[in-house]
């Protein structure tokens, strides 16, 4: 049982669980103190001793029937198959019973696997399979590919042809030994099937251990390879699920936001309040007080680039900003290709994933058909919003500066960059290309603080942390 | 204190709480290894409550530290009382006089005062805090720390001492060990991570929002008196609500709060009036409500549409048919 119970924990571990070694032996003084016939409560009690994590559990869940169940109940199956392929009439337990009482009277020396088909006992035939599986390193199996290489190999293991072999000389005694015809026939019948079965189960025994390896593998190269997944060929798949990670991300990085905070908290020495709070103590300082450092929230405005090649950023960029809300003193965003327009109201008043479909449709205040043109978007912006920009104001602009040859007008993010706190553009282009072909990139560098790269989730977290600290 | 995990779940239905067999064993477990539990889950899945039971069912008083943003060791665990060891000094300043009388050198002074051992730094002058009184409670003790998500992470570190090895270390006394083993629970409601190090010290359950089976018969339980049929609607359309993306998804005690209000109404069955006129004691936010009407009146109109059919006969089943109308040609138009 505790081997069974410390293998169980490495594989665990191996998807991604942890594990540690006191939990592990707090799994087995649990089960110390549990009834084992039970499986729900052993099943219980393993989790709650060594899985701590909400997420962890549904992984908890399917490894545990993995491991747990299941080969047994698969093995009987096939075994059960194997009979119910016999010819109506045939009577399993008389047939047993006479061959008991042949094998008896004869002398004959099987081997355990010869021994256990014939009886079709699944408990021996298992242990037999788990031993040549141990055997023959099943547990390094790696891929789909490898499956009909490692059966044989436990096949070879088990010798399941030398005990093909004992059987059929078995048979050859049991004619000799005068078994009526209908009886052999059926008998070999029967023996096949058994023989079949337990090959197809060393199959099977080995699928479920590529499945106990390989589980969660692809899951977790999933989501890496999403945080790393360009923008630029995301499917509505991708979308969805990064919807998703986004959501879980925005809520690590504000739990380490207000913990930053807090750690700024502690400022100055507050004379003033000191005396008053000790006042009680006949003035003698017991109680030190520290001023509190006022909590600098920034105040944000969002300029984003609507059209095809940068939505993507912008949606995602949105979406953390609207849930990283309570990090920001006021935040407003904008959308452009040619025209610009606020599309701060749609943010109030719909639901987050809703305001950002609509804004990245033009939020029906601008026409999203048209030809990028930043030069007249900042243009817009300098005549109608500029008042919106106070020093403590962090200006975020995104788009990939591609103007279809219009003029740049870089003069207004100069006004802008003047007033504002902070002018940060992310550009989902490599800085390679920027100023190259219709990318005025170059043209604006100057009248930005912070312009960087950003063309995957996990650029993009990058960022927002920066921008909220 | 328990001997099975039934018992658990029996002793816990006697105080009204339904636990499941995996809460119980959970429960069991913590009894039997003295292990502190750290319970999580949504928010109204009665993880506080089950800490409460708990401690009713094994008779044993109920300690309580809630945990809130800034919570530190001077609340939590023990503080000096500053003022009364001033007080001290001034009282006892003759004391010290005669205890020092007839010294001729400082050192001389000081070391008789030595002598007379740390009388400033003694428990007598310390204030124990939850954790400090649960470690010295004189009687075996449950102690409930709440919402640990709430408190700061360098709280955690306070924690850890108390929950592995139920001791409380003060510089200047010593190491104070525990008279009983107290009970533990740790409640979160997964606003933050628990660390690692927390993690692994404690038993670990997870609650979530009950079946529509189990959430009757917490309402059966809770609700005495309320009708069959009510019961089931409630339930149903809590259940449906709370697929929802909602902001705040409706908890058990507000579906518990809805039930008394209808009990309170003489309902016996839910209809679309009553329903929107008392949808606001299970959801708590406009839009959410805005969300969940168009849900609703659906559930309701099929629901009022079984019922005409079971009882074709019943001739005043007109009346809940009319206003079911209107929102069937709403969803039309969606």
């Amino acid at each position: 049982m505790e081997k069974k119970i410390v293998e169980f924990t490495n594989l665990l571990r191996k998807a991604g669980v942890r594990v540690s070694v006191a939990e592990s032996l707090d799994a087995f003084n649990a089960i110390d103190e549990m009834p084992l016939e039970d499986r729900e409560l052993f099943k219980d009690a393993l989790r709650t001793t060594m899985v701590k994590r909400g997420d962890d559990i549904d992984t908890y869940d399917r490894l545990f029937d993995l491991f747990w169940s299941g080969f047994h109940d698969q093995l009987q199956s096939e075994l059960k198959q194997a009979l119910g392929g016999m010819p109506a009439g045939f009577d399993l337990e008389r047939l047993l019973e006479q061959l008991r009482e042949l094998l008896e009277n004869m002398d004959i020396d099987l081997s355990e696997l010869a021994k256990a088909l014939l009886s079709m006992d699944s408990n021996a035939l298992e242990k037999l399979i788990q031993q040549a599986g141990e055997a023959s390193e099943v547990q390094n199996i790696r891929n789909m590919l490898q499956i009909g290489f490692f059966s044989r190999r436990m096949i070879e293991q088990m010798d399941m042809e030398g005990a093909g072999g004992e059987l059929k000389a078995l048979m050859e005694r049991l004619r000799e030994e005068g078994m009526d015809e209908d009886r052999l026939n059926e008998l070999a019948e029967l023996l096949k099937a058994v023989q079949e079965a337990a090959r197809r189960a060393v199959r099977q025994f080995t699928e479920r251990e590529l499945d106990k390896q390989n589980h969660d593998y692809i899951e977790r190269f999933r989501r890496e390879s999403l945080l790393e997944k360009s923008f630029y060929n995301l499917t509505e798949e991708d979308l969805r699920r990064l919807r998703e990670v986004v959501q879980r991300l925005a809520q690590k990085l504000k739990s380490v936001i207000t913990m930053r905070r807090k750690r700024e908290r502690r400022g100055k020495f507050d004379l003033k309040t000191t005396m008053r709070r000790n006042m009680g103590h006949g003035g003698v300082p017991f109680e030190l007080v520290f001023k509190q450092r006022k909590k600098e929230k920034p105040k944000l405005v969002v300029l984003c680039d609507i059209s095809s090649s940068v939505a993507n950023v912008s949606r995602f960029f949105l979406q953390f900003i609207f849930s990283l809300q309570d990090c920001f003193t006021k935040v407003r965003s904008f959308v452009f290709v040619a025209e610009l327009g606020e599309v701060s109201q749609l943010f109030r008043d719909r639901d987050i994933f809703d305001a950002i479909d609509l804004a990245l449709d033009g939020g029906e205040v601008i026409n999203p058909y048209t030809r990028s043109n930043f030069g007249m978007a900042f243009h817009v912006f300098w005549r109608d919003y500029l008042s919106a920009i106070d020093s403590r104001t962090t200006v975020v602009v995104i788009g990939d500066a591609r103007n279809n040859y219009n003029d740049p007008r870089a003069w207004c993010l100069r006004e802008v960059h003047s007033k504002a706190k902070n002018v940060i553009w992310i550009n989902p282009e490599a800085p390679g290309a920027w100023g190259f072909g219709d990318s005025v990139m170059d043209k604006y560098l100057p009248f930005t603080d912070v312009a960087e790269e950003c063309r995957n989730l996990k650029q993009l977290t990058r960022l927002v942390d920066k921008l909220v600290l | 204190m328990f001997d099975t995990v039934e018992e658990v779940q029996k002793r816990l239905l006697d105080q009204s709480y339904i636990a499941g067999k995996k809460i119980a064993t959970v429960v069991y477990l913590a009894s039997k290894l003295k292990k502190p539990v750290l319970v999580e889950g949504p928010a109204g899945v009665g993880k506080t409550e089950l800490a409460k039971v708990v401690a009713a069912a094994v008779n044993r008083k109920l300690i309580r530290l809630q945990c809130y943003e800034g919570l530190d060791e001077s609340k939590a665990l023990y503080e000096w009382e500053y003022s009364k060891q001033l007080l001290y000094t001034q009282m006892l300043r003759d004391k010290i006089g005669e205890v020092i009388q007839g010294t001729k050198s400082l050192k001389e002074a000081s070391e008789r005062i030595a002598a007379q051992d740390d009388v400033f730094f003694s428990e007598r002058f310390i204030v124990a805090r939850p954790l400090l009184k649960a470690i010295t409670s004189p009687e075996p003790v449950l102690l409930l720390i709440d919402e640990v998500d709430k408190s700061d992470p360098e709280f955690e570190a306070f924690l850890l001492e108390v929950l592995s090895d139920y001791t409380v270390s003060v510089p200047e006394v010593g190491t104070i060990q525990a008279k009983h083993i107290p009970l533990v629970f740790l409640t979160s409601n997964d606003a933050r991570e628990m660390t690692d190090a927390l993690k692994r010290r404690c038993l670990h359950l997870h609650i979530d929002f009950p079946s529509q089976e189990e959430e009757i018969r917490i309402l059966e339980l809770k609700v005495p008196g309320i009708g069959d049929r009510l019961v089931h609607d409630i339930v149903e359309l809590v259940q449906r609500i709370r697929k929802l993306d909602l902001k705040k998804t409706p908890s058990i005690s507000e579906t518990l709060d809805w039930a008394r209000a209808l009990m309170v109404l003489n309902a016996d069955a839910l209809d679309v009036e009553l329903v929107n006129d008392t949808m606001s004691v299970i959801l708590k936010h406009q839009g959410d409500i805005a969300k969940a009407q168009s849900e609703l009146n659906a559930l309701l109109q099929k629901k009022a549409a079984e019922r005409a059919a079971d009882q074709p006969q019943a001739a005043p089943g007109t009346a809940p048919a009319a206003p079911a109308a209107p929102p069937a040609k709403k969803s039309v138009l969606h």
